[in-house]
């Protein structure tokens, strides 16, 4: 009788074997990642913020600082630069507990009022309306939102336009009146400022601050 | 000029992963070679035991 050549490929331990250590190595994988991600994810302290220690997601009182956004040359993608300058929301500097009660509501009314059926929030939500992931740091609050609404600030020019949105012509789609409270309203600027302050590796990539007169995207481009 | 390793420039430099995932040496290639490279030696193996029984 001629010799018979075994073959690995058909043989099912091979595959048994193989299917085992991929799957025990992904499950390995996966459990390290997750812990590594909840890590990263998770939001800094005041402290920390005091300090300048970098974070992705940064205190509730970051509400207190001034947020920029610049081009980072190393990254090669622009990141919120915050403080070390102050510049308190409403201009009253927010203790850690009612930065983070003034935030807790903004999001509650963000998420009551359904803001993610036209807008998108850090990658969640629809292209109706823009994105507000970065929305704190439009040039528009600051150029014609304030003489637009007759407010004094840009986060007062937000307020006015979130209570009475119908009011102002800002976009070929018009924003409804969603019945947003003045107390509501302002929760939701200092979650629109708190969210601008989170390092989103420079998504959206077509908001940027820094293209010369925003040829090249921006939430209101020319 | 220094294509194969560059300074790590993400926000968190101290994960392994953020090293992984910039440049040529990029977290798929890392994870094919982990996976693959153990299959190699599986496979090598189960051919003696295969030998072996014949």
């Amino acid at each position: 009788m001629a010799e018979k050549k075994a073959s690995v490929w058909t043989s099912i331990s091979f595959w048994r074997r193989s299917a085992a250590w991929v799957t025990g190595f992904a499950v390995i994988l996966l459990i390290f990642l997750t812990f590594d991600t909840m890590k990263q994810i998770r939001m800094g302290t005041d402290e920390e913020l005091a300090k300048g220690i970098k974070r992705r997601i940064p205190a509730p009182t970051v509400v207190n600082y001034k947020i920029d956004y610049k081009y980072d040359e190393k990254r090669g993608l622009e990141a919120p630069v915050i403080g070390p300058e102050k510049q308190p929301l409403f201009g009253k500097e927010l203790s850690p507990k009612e930065a983070a009660a003034m935030l807790h509501l903004g999001k509650l009314t963000v998420q009551a009022k359904n803001c993610m059926d036209c807008h998108t929030l850090l990658g969640n939500g629809a292209y109706y309306a823009p994105d507000l992931t970065k929305a704190w740091l439009d040039p528009m609050w600051e150029k014609t939102m304030p003489a637009m609404t007759g407010a004094k600030s840009k986060e007062e020019a937000m307020v006015k336009f979130l209570m009475h949105p119908e009011k102002y012509p800002t976009h070929a789609r018009m924003m409804p009146n969603l019945g947003i409270t003045e107390k509501e309203a302002r929760g939701v600027v200092a979650f629109l400022k708190h969210m601008s302050s989170i390092d989103t590796n420079g998504y959206p990539r077509g908001f940027s601050k820094t293209a010369k007169e925003f040829e090249t995207g921006g939430t209101y481009a020319k | 000029m220094g294509v194969m390793f560059e300074q790590c420039t993400d926000i968190s430099c101290g994960n392994i992963f953020a090293w992984l995932n910039q440049g040529p040496l990029t977290l798929t290639i890392f994870l094919h070679t982990v996976i693959i490279l153990p299959m190699i030696w599986i496979y090598f193996s189960e051919k003696k035991k295969l030998e072996k029984k014949n």
